[in-house]
């Protein structure tokens, strides 16, 4: 294309029943393209490279807290499960009370042990 | 010209990789939509070197706004955006300083512009390309951009500029007035 007909083509371009696309890719085949230097996506991430360190230690983190409150949790209840066993098999029955510690009959080693008497 | 946009569902997992402090994830999309952010950026800005710098700061600002995407419109409309008023906050500044530095009454007026460099080794295309978008108000300059040089209809250029389609077609239809002018100077 010489100078008039890329100067035609950039005005009829413009027209509102144009098809852009056709325009463009005509322009690109006359050599009309952009771009950033090769070491652009380099430099970019170079830039955000804190930013993504620092998410990465924030994930790595809650996955930690993540697995320690997993390990406390399972103990937690492997630990409740033991007690009710164990109180089953001396009082025969669970109740609230027995799985609190609460007896009917009046406990005298409580009282001696809070007076001293 | 278009850059292909990804499809929805390559799109999200390459943003959720990247929210996830993932490098190559944003990578990738570094690499895919460089070119799309360097025609909006030259574009408008003309081919400097502080247009690299600008195109760099897109991708990074588009890094730390990848978890306000909601994914309403396309990843690619997204950075369009973001390219966009970037561009035109560089303009604002340029302008600024330009008006600065002519109110001191100085002979010389600050240029950040560095004209197409070495115009004689360009094809002519490129020049006069690059010397009509320059040359138009900036106000056209963004629609005609979004039109000769990505190739995009006035509803797309409508939804990236977040206004209405009426507006754009009024604007290019001046730009056309204003660039007849300017090219038979060319």
């Amino acid at each position: 294309m010489n100078r008039s007909e890329i100067k035609e083509l950039i005005i009829s371009s413009l027209e509102a029943d144009a098809d852009p696309q056709d325009f463009s890719s005509k322009l690109e085949r006359e050599g009309v393209h952009y771009d950033f230097k090769n070491e652009f996506t380099d430099a970019v991430l170079d830039k955000i490279l804190p930013a993504v360190l620092r998410i990465n230690r924030e994930i790595e983190f809650a996955r930690y807290l993540f697995f320690a409150f997993r390990s406390i949790a399972i103990s937690g209840i492997a630990a409740i499960i033991l007690l009710l066993i164990s109180i089953f098999l001396r009082e025969g029955s669970i109740s609230f009370d027995s799985f609190l510690g609460l007896r009917d009959n009046y406990d005298e080693s409580i009282v001696c042990l809070l007076t001293g008497n | 010209m278009v850059t292909e946009s990804y499809s929805d569902e390559k799109e999200r997992e390459l943003v959720k990789a990247s929210i996830d402090g993932d490098k190559d994830a944003f990578g990738k999309i570094v690499r895919h939509y460089r070119k799309m952010v360097a025609a909006t950026v030259k574009g408008m800005l003309g081919d400097s070197v502080f247009t690299e710098d600008i195109g760099q700061e897109v991708f990074i600002k588009l890094y730390y706004s990848l978890r306000d995407f909601r994914g309403d419109s396309k990843l690619s409309t997204y950075i369009q955006r973001i390219a966009v008023n970037m561009t035109l906050n560089e303009l604002k500044k340029r302008k600024k300083v330009t008006s600065l530095f002519s109110q001191k009454g100085d002979d010389e007026i600050y240029e950040m512009d560095i004209p197409v460099t070495d115009a004689a080794e360009r094809r002519d295309a490129e020049e006069i390309v690059n010397k009509a978008l320059l040359a138009l108000d900036p106000g056209f300059r963004i629609v005609v951009t979004m039109r000769l040089l990505q190739g995009y209809s006035t509803r797309e250029t409508a939804e990236i500029l977040e206004i209405p389609e009426g507006t754009v077609l009024s604007r290019l239809s001046r730009a056309q007035e204003q660039l007849r002018h300017i090219l038979k100077k060319l």
